[in-house]
């Protein structure tokens, strides 16, 4: 499959520091792409330079197979976005702010009905901007992103500020995209939950760098449970479960094997109880998703 | 639709017009006034020259900051709905879209021009002047305002754009409109640096005071005609500074 992003050492300095450093990034081409990252990781900077909004420091874009400073007209003319907040016209009605996408971009007047209705604003349409919910206000520039059904959309963090309805329904919203307009959607979070449960590809970024990237369940495959072992003696006895086969490894106060099966298990028990070594728990422990991005960014905190 | 069809479009329901007409109307009403004040004391006043002479020191006063708040209502709609990055990811390209503000902006100030010189005449018509519609003095008149409009717009669209809070350009405005009608006050060494000031010194008629009477000539048109390519150039050269600062700033 063609890839539609592909960065190559896409760099942003400000001043001294890097807002965002060497990130290689690949969309390919029907994913819907989560770029997930604490706030202030530089996932708008890199969404920002994808859609020539800010320049490079360093570094390459390509879309669409094409170099974007030379082509950047068409790659955008194929382009849907919403940057930070959404982007309106507040003394207009959203079908004026509407028609004013659709003259630049150049589509029939159907669009416009159609994406009203993808987002559900058709009742709201002929009220002023400045009236509208936030949540309108974000329905708004989705359908303005959507208006000319683009085949890349670029969405920025699109739920932020919407109660947890709002949240499921832009979700199931975006999800649908692929299947219904094959779209590829390029979508920034700083919440794991929702890029969770709506990307197929993930890339986590932190401190400007680009710390993983691949497939969900690649990532998901992280999670696998792992066992813990704790003993009398733990360096004694990680000597002899290695000297076993196994690949055990010294936490804090326990062992930890990694993707091993009951009967190893259960051997490994056997044995260490065999060299007289006293064992004091076996628990399966499973690594949230969280957990994972957690030990990637290293924030411990809240994100 | 082009862009600059679309910057009239998104002035919809800013009543830009309605303020414009009405800002305009107590100018002229303003102007007319002093008129009918000095042809009841004076009625050898009851002439063009006195007529075009008051409209365009009014001018200096009321166009200055017109222009101001024109502009910023057209460029503060960009700023306020955060619609740069959304213009610009349709690509839009900055100086298209800064030429098509300065165009709507000098269109609206045109039509304010237009409507000045229909209400001089008219004016004159009413009051039965002696003289002819002077078509060539309201010409030159005409040119001058454009010509000061263009530098000013350019300035304050510079301004507008630049910095989001619209509180500084129309302060900018606001001192504009003081020097536009103080300018007189000033010699022409000081006043020629200050493009406010042009309201009077483009005007065809010149006011010269003379034994505590005031008397009016019309100016040369080729006396004139150094400053208004000088006027013209600053125009030009502020118009281009603040496409390429403005195409240069990061959104």
């Amino acid at each position: 499959m063609m890839p539609i992003i592909s960065t190559y050492n896409l760099s942003k300095r400000f001043g001294n520091t890097y807002g965002v450093k060497d990130v290689n990034l690949c969309v390919e081409e029907g994913e819907i792409f989560g770029f997930l990252g604490p706030n202030g990781a530089g996932k708008t900077t890199t969404l920002k330079m994808l859609l020539g909004l800010t320049r490079p420091s360093r570094g390459q874009v390509k879309m669409f197979g094409k170099d974007l400073t030379t082509n950047q007209h068409w790659i955008l003319s194929q382009t849907g976005s919403l940057i930070e907040s959404p982007s309106y016209y507040e003394h207009l009605t959203g079908l004026e702010n509407l028609r004013i996408i659709q003259k630049l971009r150049n589509v029939p007047d159907k669009n416009i009905s159609e994406v009203l209705k993808i987002v559900r604003l058709e009742k709201q349409k002929d009220k002023k901007v400045r009236e509208y919910s936030l949540g309108m206000k974000q329905r708004l520039g989705l359908a303005m992103a959507l208006l000319s059904f683009p085949k890349l959309l670029i969405l920025d963090e699109p739920t932020n500020g919407l109660d947890p309805a709002g949240i499921g329904e832009i979700r199931e919203l975006i999800k649908s995209l692929p299947r219904r307009f094959g779209m590829t959607v390029l979508i920034s979070s700083h919440l794991l939950s929702e890029i969770e449960q709506i990307a197929t590809a993930v890339g986590i970024i932190h401190h400007g760098e680009l710390l993983y990237q691949g497939s969900m369940a690649s990532l998901k495959s992280k999670s696998e449970p792992a066992i813990i072992l704790k003993t009398r003696n733990n360096l004694l006895a990680k000597e002899i479960l290695t000297a076993y086969g196994l690949t055990p490894l010294l936490k804090e106060n326990s062992l930890a094997l990694e993707n091993v099966s009951d009967d190893e298990v259960a051997a490994a028990n056997k044995l260490l109880i065999s060299r007289d070594i006293d064992v004091l728990r076996i628990e399966e422990h499973k690594k949230t998703l969280e957990n994972i991005f957690l030990e990637l960014t290293g924030k411990e905190k809240c994100l | 639709m082009s862009v600059i069809q679309l910057e009239f479009y998104k002035l919809r329901r800013k009543q830009l017009l309605l303020f414009v007409t009405l800002f305009l109307l107590i100018e002229i009403s303003w102007a007319f006034m002093v008129m009918n004040h000095s042809i009841a004391r004076n009625p050898d006043q009851a002439s063009w020259e006195p007529l075009i002479m008051t409209i365009s020191t009014m001018n200096g006063l009321f166009l200055p900051i017109l222009s101001a708040i024109c502009v910023s209502r057209i460029c503060d709609m960009e700023h306020k709905g955060s619609t740069w990055k959304l213009l610009l990811a349709l690509s839009v390209q900055r100086r298209q879209l800064y030429f098509a503000k300065y165009f709507c902006a000098n269109s609206i100030m045109l039509a304010i021009s237009l409507f000045q010189i229909s209400s001089i005449a008219i004016y004159g018509l009413l009051k039965d002047f002696t003289q002819p519609i002077p078509l060539s003095i309201l010409g030159r008149f005409f040119i001058g305002v454009l010509l000061t409009n263009a530098a000013i717009i350019a300035l304050q669209q510079w301004a507008s754009l630049a910095i989001k809070n619209q509180a500084f350009a129309l302060a900018l405005g606001m001192i504009g409109s003081f020097f536009g009608m103080t300018a007189g006050l000033f010699p022409f060494s000081i006043r020629k640096f200050f493009i406010w000031a042009y309201f009077i010194d483009l005007s065809p008629i010149q006011q010269h005071f003379t034994n505590e009477q005031i008397t009016y000539s019309v100016k040369d048109f080729n006396d004139l005609l150094p400053l208004m390519v000088t006027v013209f150039m600053v125009a030009v050269f502020l118009y281009l500074a603040g496409s390429f600062h403005i195409a240069k700033k990061e959104v």
